[in-house]
């Protein structure tokens, strides 16, 4: 018999009490992190204070002095600074919805194209999938950017195509036309949008493809089987059959492709375009309100975040299978 | 003189968090030296009784006492009881990472410190015992499941236990590896090793228990010396449980 | 000839369709192709690279303290080589075809990258001299790895961390040799010190995340959620952004380490919380029955979890965990958008330069494929290294 003192009816001490000891342990941990958050904040606050930096949010009033290459909403550099961030937000909220779905349908037709019967398209898919996903999605941007649209022609020698102008001061849309050198139409898009764009789409592209090859072979092999021995074409099994059971499986991992676009779109400054960060970046070497912009980008950011994925499970509740 | 009490459980409740009452006074003593076998209908409490009694489940109400020490709060008792008390699982639960040998190696140099070298020849003498001592290097993977069972009873031999727990050992081998198994847990009993063995081979509790054990409902029905069980129980739910079996 | 015949119609021509598709790419890339290489042979002017082949590789080093430099990359080789040859000790053949390729890429970069870039004898000799050395390493490890006592083999691994220390007090300076200051770390020596040391911790870091996250006491649990789905969130350029500028105020006195450093440890919390999500599923996927197990033989708990529970979750978690690495390699071009001059940023001021200006297709070109290999290298080394690990522990059905 082993020999312990502390048996049957005497009270156990309290650093060996196994249900004290967790608490002991996060009471610790949260000191710990308590003395070290009021160390920080402490310091931020003596900081700022002596900077004359102290948190305040009366300065986005303040007329803006910079002006934005390009907005969907009107502005100058009368207007204030939250004018400008609104204006930023706004782009990079276009930039994001289109990117989406750019992404969603090259990503797609690339993701069904490795299941094609031709070798060919099987293996550039592949090939696609493979160089873009090693390298850096900024260095493809500035690629994208200053190798590509930048060395877009311009005035007369821009390529035309019936209803459509490719030219290096942009993409003109509707009834392009040449007015003393410089085209104008009624929908303009800017080589730096089209360049964040092309860069964002193509990069996410590739791993959209991996997504949905990944959901379609999670479709059992009964499933192309059963629907062959129906009668059904290869297309029509692809649209009928397997999609609707390849989405239970694709829908969540859209999910994460999808924010890291909108993440992505923060590059933007790589670009020229005028994205929130860029718009951010500027107002902070203005003004100097490094905490006040910081936490205005992460708020956004977060919010961003936070829809695409209330949409994402919205659409991930449409595509899951009730079973009994 | 009556051997050594080595189990002594009274009492003994628990509750699940999601309100299920599973063990509702349950009480056994099992002395040193004996083998007792515990089966019941599923449900019955019998995994979760014995998996207290090494600490692997808590209990809110009720005392459990083994070889003398409580079961309690304080984590020395805890430790000391599991250095003591071995158990064997349904599914081997064998570490997949390590080779065999390793796999019995492994508690004795960490928990006791005894020196590698001896553990290891101490390692190969008990898989000579079980019949495995040429899968010594190999993986678990490797191993077929009868041999795997085989190498977790060596394994939990080799911390030297006083008593040994026994989890449905062999609900999840092919029939055919059945008796390899039981036989070694057979040969363990001959050796005098206290076992407390929750299973369904009537055959095996009526060759080596020295007591049967029903439980149902969270609470232990009836005990009786196997031959007794069997033929002619007391209670209507052993006798509900035997025409179950049967 | 006739079965690849058959095999060209099966795979390209199997319906109109395909047909129509297959003639459609193989013209598109054609004529992509013949267009690429003639700008590449003809059109290209490849100096830029050439005249700026030191200040890409290690941005503005003191040219009089290289030496350092040279003999890091020397060990690095050895070590490699060394590694390499132990992995793959045991093998048969002795020199997979894989190997065989990697040697023969090596070789032809060693050989022809070197002259390509016009780069003067001596140092052409050198890279020669470290490539030989690598393959003698990787030889020499293959033939004789596996005579090796397995203790031996499983301890060479902690050379890594050694060289590692090494290479900081070359690289920076110290212990008798002059100091060499952050801001003058540049090109690829940049970006690879940036990844190598955000990589090394952010591991660790991501472990105790995931074992945070998977805690029952909730101050851990719920700690470690809060900082994964803040950092998780948040784009890594506002996190760079963030620690450049607000680091300062959170300091006494407003003093902040260097802004090298202060970029480093961002890219190390930042990758920390994605590993720790890869190494959570791989925790997921160990049976509960295992951490059973340990406890009922009496192993304490952080000996349990470092025995029986990790090395099982980490086994599952490689693939996604090395994913991560791949993606703060890349992660670290962001640098030059804060103004440090990694391999991208140096390649933004050489473009600045008016004698190379408009030759940033040549120059994103090669940088392109410069990562393109890094990344691929890693992703092949880390599936090399997850099949050695299956075939010892796969379960076989008996």
């Amino acid at each position: 018999m082993v020999a312990l003192p502390d048996q049957a009816g005497t009270v156990t001490p309290w650093w060996r009490n196994r249900r004290l000891i967790p608490w002991l342990v996060q009471a610790a941990i949260g000191l710990v992190v308590l003395v070290v958050i009021a160390f920080l904040v402490g310091n931020l606050v003596r900081n700022l204070t002596a900077a004359g930096l102290l948190l305040s949010w009366g300065w986005l009033d303040n007329p803006s002095g910079f002006d934005i290459a390009e907005t969907f909403l009107p502005f100058n550099a009368g207007l204030p600074y939250w004018r400008a961030l609104l204006a930023g937000l706004v782009n990079t909220i276009r930039v994001v919805i289109a990117g989406l779905v750019g992404a969603t349908l090259l990503g797609t037709l690339v993701g069904t194209a490795s299941f094609s019967s031709n070798g060919l398209l099987r293996r550039l898919a592949r090939v696609y999938v493979e160089v873009i996903r090693n390298i850096p999605l900024l260095l493809q941007l500035v690629f994208w950017y200053f190798v590509v649209f930048l060395s877009l022609p311009n005035g007369e020698q821009a390529i035309q195509l019936p209803g459509i102008v490719l030219a290096k001061s942009g993409l003109f849309l509707g009834r392009p036309e040449l007015v003393n050198g410089v085209w104008q139409a009624p929908l303009r898009f800017t080589v730096e949008f089209g360049a964040l764009l092309t860069g964002l789409v193509v990069y996410t592209a590739a791993f959209i493809a991996e997504v949905v090859r990944g959901g379609v072979a999670s479709v059992p092999m009964g499933q192309w089987e059963a629907a062959r021995s129906l009668g059904f074409s290869k297309l029509q099994t692809l649209k009928r059959i397997v999609l609707p059971q390849a989405l239970r499986v694709i829908v969540p991992g859209l999910n994460s492709q999808y924010i890291s676009l909108a993440k992505n779109s923060s590059l933007a400054v790589a670009c020229g375009y005028t994205d929130l960060y860029s718009v951010a970046e500027t107002t902070l070497n203005q003004t100097g309100r490094a905490v006040e912009v910081v936490l205005l980008l992460l708020g956004a950011y977060l919010v961003i975040d936070l829809v695409i994925s209330a949409l994402m499970n919205g659409l991930n509740h449409l595509v899951q299978i009730k079973e009994r | 003189m009556t051997s050594p009490l080595m189990i002594e459980a009274s009492g003994v409740e628990k509750w699940y968090p999601n309100g299920f009452h599973a063990l509702r006074g349950a009480e056994l003593e099992v002395r040193q030296g004996e083998v007792v076998v515990i089966m019941g209908p599923s449900g019955s409490g019998k995994s979760t009784f014995i998996r207290t009694f090494n600490g692997l489940e808590d209990f809110q109400k009720g005392s459990i006492t083994i070889d003398g020490i409580t079961l309690s709060d304080d984590i020395r008792n805890i430790d000391a009881i599991r250095r003591e008390v071995g158990m064997v699982f349904q599914q081997f639960n064998l570490f997949p990472h390590l080779t065999v040998l390793e796999n019995l190696t492994l508690a004795p140099v960490l928990v006791r410190k005894r020196p590698k070298a001896e553990v290891q020849r101490q390692a190969l003498e008990l898989l000579e015992r079980v019949g495995i001592h040429e899968q010594a290097g190999k993986y678990p993977g490797q191993l077929s499941g009868g041999q795997q069972q085989r190498v977790a009873i060596a394994r939990s031999l080799c911390m030297e236990p006083r008593i040994m727990l026994f989890d449905e050992p062999t609900s999840a081998l092919d029939p055919e590896m059945v008796q390899e198994v039981l036989a070694v847990m057979q040969e363990l009993a001959r050796d005098g090793m206290t076992m407390v063995v929750v299973t369904h081979e009537v055959r095996f509790a009526r060759q080596v228990a020295s007591r049967v054990v029903l439980m149902a409902d969270g609470v232990v029905v009836e005990q009786a010396p196997p031959e007794q069980f069997f033929t002619n129980p007391s209670h209507e739910r052993s006798r509900q449980f035997l025409r179950q079996i049967a | 000839m006739t079965i690849s015949f058959q095999r060209l119609r099966r795979e390209l021509f199997a319906t109109p369709l395909d047909g129509l598709i297959s003639l459609v790419l193989i013209g598109v890339l054609l004529a992509a192709g013949s267009a690429f290489l003639k700008w590449m042979l003809f059109q290209a002017q490849w100096t830029v690279i050439q005249a700026n082949s030191t200040l890409f590789a290690l941005g503005r080093y003191p040219i009089d303290q290289q030496w350092r430099l040279w003999l890091l990359t020397t060990l690095l080789a050895l070590a490699t080589g060394t590694t390499w040859g132990l992995l793959r000790s045991g093998s048969t053949p002795r020199w997979p075809r894989n190997d065989l390729v990697a040697a023969v890429l090596l070789i032809a970069l060693a050989s022809a990258g070197t002259w390509a870039l016009q780069l003067p004898f001596p140092i052409q000799l050198r890279w020669w001299l470290i490539s030989a050395g690598l393959l003698v390493c990787r030889g020499v490890a293959g033939r004789f790895g596996s005579s090796l006592p397995l203790a031996v083999r499983r301890g060479a691994a902690v050379v890594w961390p050694v060289l590692y220390l090494v290479g900081m007090v070359l690289i920076s300076g110290g212990l008798g040799l002059m100091p060499v200051p952050p801001s003058e770390w540049g090109g690829l020596l940049l970006t690879l010190l940036q990844s190598s040391f955000a990589i090394l911790l952010c591991f660790p870091l991501g472990v105790l995340l995931a074992l945070g996250r998977r805690s029952e006491l909730p101050l851990l649990r719920w700690g470690s959620v809060v900082y994964i789905e803040f950092i998780r969130g948040a784009p890594l350029i506002t996190l760079l952004f963030l620690g450049q500028n607000i680091l300062g105020f959170l300091l006494p006195g407003g003093l902040a380490p260097d802004r090298v450093w202060r970029a480093a440890w961002v890219l190390t919390f930042f990758a920390a919380a994605y590993v720790a999500e890869a190494v959570r599923s791989g925790l997921a996927a160990v049976p509960s029955g295992q951490l059973e197990a340990a406890r009922s033989l009496g192993l304490p708990l952080p000996q349990a979890l470092i025995h029986v529970v990790l090395p099982q979750a980490l086994r599952v978690a490689l693939p996604a965990t090395v994913g991560q690495f791949i993606t703060l390699l890349q992660d670290t071009t962001l640098l030059s958008l804060i103004g440090l001059l990694d391999l991208l940023g140096t390649a933004r001021t050489v473009m600045a330069n008016p004698e190379f200006l408009g030759k940033s297709a040549e120059v994103y070109l090669i940088l392109a494929v410069l990562f393109w290999c890094c990344c691929a290298a890693l992703g092949l080394g880390s599936r090399a290294l997850e099949t050695r690990l299956n075939t010892l522990h796969t379960p076989v059905k008996a």
